[in-house]
């Protein structure tokens, strides 16, 4: 513990001195930019600065690449709250709820919560990280692909949270999201699916397009098709912080995710786009107002971005105590350490400790510098939406074909783009909802995988998912959730999804 | 796709000498009414002519651009940065690197093959360059690109693989690994980056030499491999020393013998294969290509730089901190090495075929 105290003090010396600060400020800044840019996410944001940052020395270079990753990850729910469009594919909750409450005319609070969620996530994650990392680190290392495969079927079942409509249409649009996500070179065997003769689909079909497409394309021409314009919201002043009663509400939430969060991060290969699906399903499970989700619910703010930001220092513990990957971003980040001559292994902590704790005390730096950043930053995204709708929404249209492009600089994704706008469109019409379709194409490909690789480790034999602990005991977990949801359809006593559905059929 | 690619020259070409032509080819790129075809393939033409004109001008006059077919931080993206950066300072031109992403590598290095050959956009290439085709013809579709596409500049480094076991697994050395392997076959796992990927290759060429059967779990990528191995749930791995040797001094990997002619550097007790008996040999190669139809003037100016940049203490220096040595083979060589290599890789895709997915018994 002292050591841990002392220790953090160098890191603090570290992070504190001006050279360090200033990438750390930088580093925020874009990252919020890159956030607020639909499409472009961390991984793009990180991508296009890797180069810039070789000529900097280590510690400043890794302060400057994960603030560009924790500052995108705030950044991102501005424009799924204002304007539903997922800034990057973690912000794909925040849409439902937060552009609700934009309707109600709280956009501002959303923002507040959004950016004070993202605050307290990212500060207790660090304190995680720094007293949990190494035993944590080989613990998530136990995650194989069979218990990879079980957690991930858990993720599967958070769908039956996802849509306030009729349940057989979520899964529907859930299925269509899974064969979505089969299009794309067969992970174990090399054969083309479904690509027709395009190498560009070789990789499948992108999460950050489709997204784009399906919220953002789809809100646009469905506006564009309403007999009278949608009022300019005029946001008022008071308004824009939440109430009392919004403090209280996303309390939990913001715990709850921020917990969450961070256990879904350390696990090689799972990404924060999880995090945020299960907190929202989590957040509505335990709701005593399912129906308010939808509606413009705080809490599928505050659950979703919280969990989101703590999965991002999640995802540095396999990085800084063993030197694997835990994602993409990190293996970025490594690339960074390895152009500087430091080998990310087990051996860094003990090796680099003024990179580590400067990193970790950076990291505190960082989200109090993005916390001032981003709440006076509310007032003006709020503004925004003076801007009359036949200025804004072309500048948008401009922005999402900008930023689709930007991340792989592929003609083929703005084109993938454009035709999920037009199928959003027509979903939407017929009372659709479009997240499952997102949640299907992030969880199509990694289950396959995983589930196919387990089958590969036992020769074919199924037993594998039950003779290993941790896999057995998150398949009994998905079985009970199951269990459960089907008593409650049987008895049809919590049966608020069929009302809903009905109600809504009605509108 | 061609339409495009010839287009996105248009665009470059056109820049510097004809401003205003631009906009037309943009608007080509957009629409695809009979007209605007006709007017595109006309200024693609007219473009074409300037890019001519341009060949006969001084080579390097416009940025040369490096397309590392991978995202920023592989290999290909960390060789090709400061070969860049070295080849900029002896050309006293720009030279930029692009990451070209998707499918396996396969859409960079189609888009560098099928670019015009003015020197312009060069490829900087990994071993995967000749199994891509190969597993195209395998799964008779229409081949992203083929090799005859592209010709050699400089190889510029080639790491042997280093073949690992998990610390806590009972094998010292090759004999006990392929002994235990022979009693029982096909329950030894490895982990590889992607099935046909290097590392896949690698070991099946280890399997192939050993007479073995091994357990193959593909991963997506290198990184995942490793984290696979390091989590116990496969036995053994081949890998490049760089990622390797940080777990190999944690005690957390034990490795066996290396793919290499010799011995790696850093890790001097590991035999390697060949002298252990084993006729193979394998490296984790990177190399400059350029589309074929290059003139030979620019050619030679290309790799005349190519050969001074390698020398520079700069690049020296940064490869040092890559852990990567430089293994820098001119065209000639570079070709023959490539040939051998090519040859290898086919031989072991058309050894494993289509996989077959295992079933229970």
């Amino acid at each position: 513990m002292t050591e841990t105290l002392q220790n953090l003090y160098v890191g603090f010396s570290v992070a504190l001195t001006p050279n360090v600060l200033i990438y750390a400020f930088v580093g925020c800044v874009i990252g919020t930019l890159v956030g607020v840019l639909p499409g472009v996410g961390p991984l793009a944001g990180i991508s296009l600065l890797l180069p810039v940052s070789f000529g900097l020395n280590a510690t400043s270079a890794i302060v400057l690449l994960a603030g560009i990753y924790y500052g995108a990850m705030y950044g991102g729910s501005t424009t799924s709250i204002l304007m539903r469009i997922p800034g990057e594919a973690a912000s794909v909750m925040t849409c439902i709820d937060g552009y609700a409450m934009t309707r109600n005319g709280r956009a501002g609070p959303a923002l507040a919560i959004a950016a004070v969620g993202s605050y307290v996530a990212g500060t207790i994650s660090v304190i995680a990280l720094m007293f949990l990392a190494p035993p944590l680190a080989s613990f998530a290392l136990r995650f194989g692909p069979p218990e990879y495969f079980a957690l991930l079927l858990l993720g599967l079942l958070a769908l039956a949270y996802m849509s306030g409509g009729s349940m057989l249409k979520a899964l529907a649009m859930a299925v269509l999201g899974l064969l979505f996500g089969m299009v794309g070179i067969d992970p174990m065997t090399g054969f083309s699916r479904f690509s027709f003769g395009l190498v560009e689909l070789g990789d499948g079909l992108g999460v950050v397009p489709v997204a784009v497409g399906l919220f953002g394309l789809s809100e646009i021409l469905l506006t564009a098709g309403q007999a009278t314009a949608p009022e300019v919201t005029k946001p008022r002043l008071r308004e824009l912080l939440p109430s009392r009663q919004e403090w209280r509400a996303s309390l939990w939430p913001i715990g709850r995710g921020t917990a969450l969060g961070f256990v879904i991060g350390i696990i090689p290969g799972s990404a924060h786009i999880i995090s945020s699906f299960v907190s929202y399903a989590l957040e509505r499970r335990l709701s005593r107002q399912p129906h308010r989700f939808g509606q413009g619910a705080i809490e599928g703010v505050a659950g979703p971005e919280s969990a989101n930001n703590s999965a991002t220092s999640g995802a540095f513990v396999p990085m800084l105590a063993l030197g694997v990957p835990s994602g993409p971003i990190p293996a970025v980040m490594m690339a960074a350490m390895m152009v500087h001559g430091i080998s990310p292994g087990p051996l860094l902590i003990s090796q680099q400790p003024e990179l580590f704790w400067g990193f970790i005390a950076s990291m505190y730096v960082g989200n109090v510098v993005l916390l001032i950043l981003n709440l006076p930053l509310v007032g003006i995204f709020v503004n925004l939406l003076r801007i009359p709708y036949p200025l804004l929404y072309p500048g948008i249209l401009m922005f999402c074909v900008l930023g689709v492009y930007a991340v792989n600089g592929s003609v083929v994704d703005v084109g993938i783009m454009t035709l999920m706008g037009g199928l959003g469109y027509l979903l939407r019409k017929f009372d659709f909802e479009t997240a499952p379709v997102v949640l299907g194409l992030v969880l199509a490909p990694m289950i396959e995988m995983s589930f196919r690789q387990s089958l590969s480790m036992s020769s074919g034999n199924y037993s594998i998912f039950m003779t290993r602990p941790i896999a057995l005991v998150l398949l009994m977990v998905g079985i009970a959730l199951l269990l459960s949801s089907i008593l409650a359809f049987v008895m049809r006593k919590a049966d608020w999804r069929q009302r809903l559905g009905f109600a809504g059929a009605k509108q | 796709m061609t339409a495009i690619r010839q287009q996105h020259h248009c665009i470059t070409g056109s820049t510097k000498s004809h401003p205003g032509v631009r906009v037309h080819c943009w608007d080509g790129r957009t629409n695809g009414t009979y007209r605007r075809v006709g007017l595109t393939v006309l200024l693609t033409l007219l473009c074409a002519l300037t890019t001519v004109s341009y060949a006969q001008e001084k080579y390097p006059s416009r940025p040369i651009t490096i397309v590392a077919p991978f995202p920023p931080g592989g290999v290909a993206d960390l060789t090709a940065r400061p070969v860049a950066a070295a080849m900029e300072q002896v050309l006293k031109n720009p030279v930029v690197v692009v990451n070209k992403t998707g499918a396996a590598g396969a859409v960079g290095m189609a888009f560098v093959a099928n670019s015009k050959p003015d020197g312009y956009n060069l490829l900087m290439a990994l071993s995967s360059i000749s199994i891509i085709p190969e597993a195209d013809k395998l799964f008779e579709r229409k081949p992203a690109y083929t090799m005859d596409q592209l010709i050699p500049i400089a190889l510029i480094s080639a790491d042997p693989t280093i073949f690992v076991v998990s610390a806590d697994r009972p094998w010292k050395n090759v004999k006990e690994f392929v002994d235990d392997a022979k009693k029982r076959p096909g329950q030894i796992s490895y982990s590889s980056s992607g099935v046909y990927g290097t590392l896949h290759m690698a070991t099946e060429m280890l399997s192939h030499a050993g007479g073995i059967s091994l357990k193959h779990v593909p991963y997506s990528g290198a990184g995942p491999a490793l984290t696979a191995i390091l989590g116990g749930h496969v036995d053994s791995l081949a890998s490049g020393p760089a990622v390797l040797i940080p777990q190999i001094k944690a005690g957390k990997l034990r490795p066996l013998a290396g793919w290499g002619a010799k011995r790696v550097e850093a890790l001097p007790d590991v035999p390697t294969f060949k002298e252990l008996g084993y006729d193979i040999e394998f490296y984790i190669w990177a190399g400059l290509l350029a589309p074929r139809g290059t003139p030979q003037p620019v050619m030679k100016r290309i790799r005349e730089s190519v050969r001074q940049a390698v020398q520079t203490p700069e690049f020296k220096a940064a490869m040092e901190k890559l852990q990567t040595p430089i293994a820098y083979l001119d065209a000639p060589e570079f070709q023959k090495f490539w040939d051998k290599d090519a040859k290898m890789l086919a031989d072991a895709i058309k050894r494993v075929g289509k996989v077959e997915i295992p079933v229970a018994k």
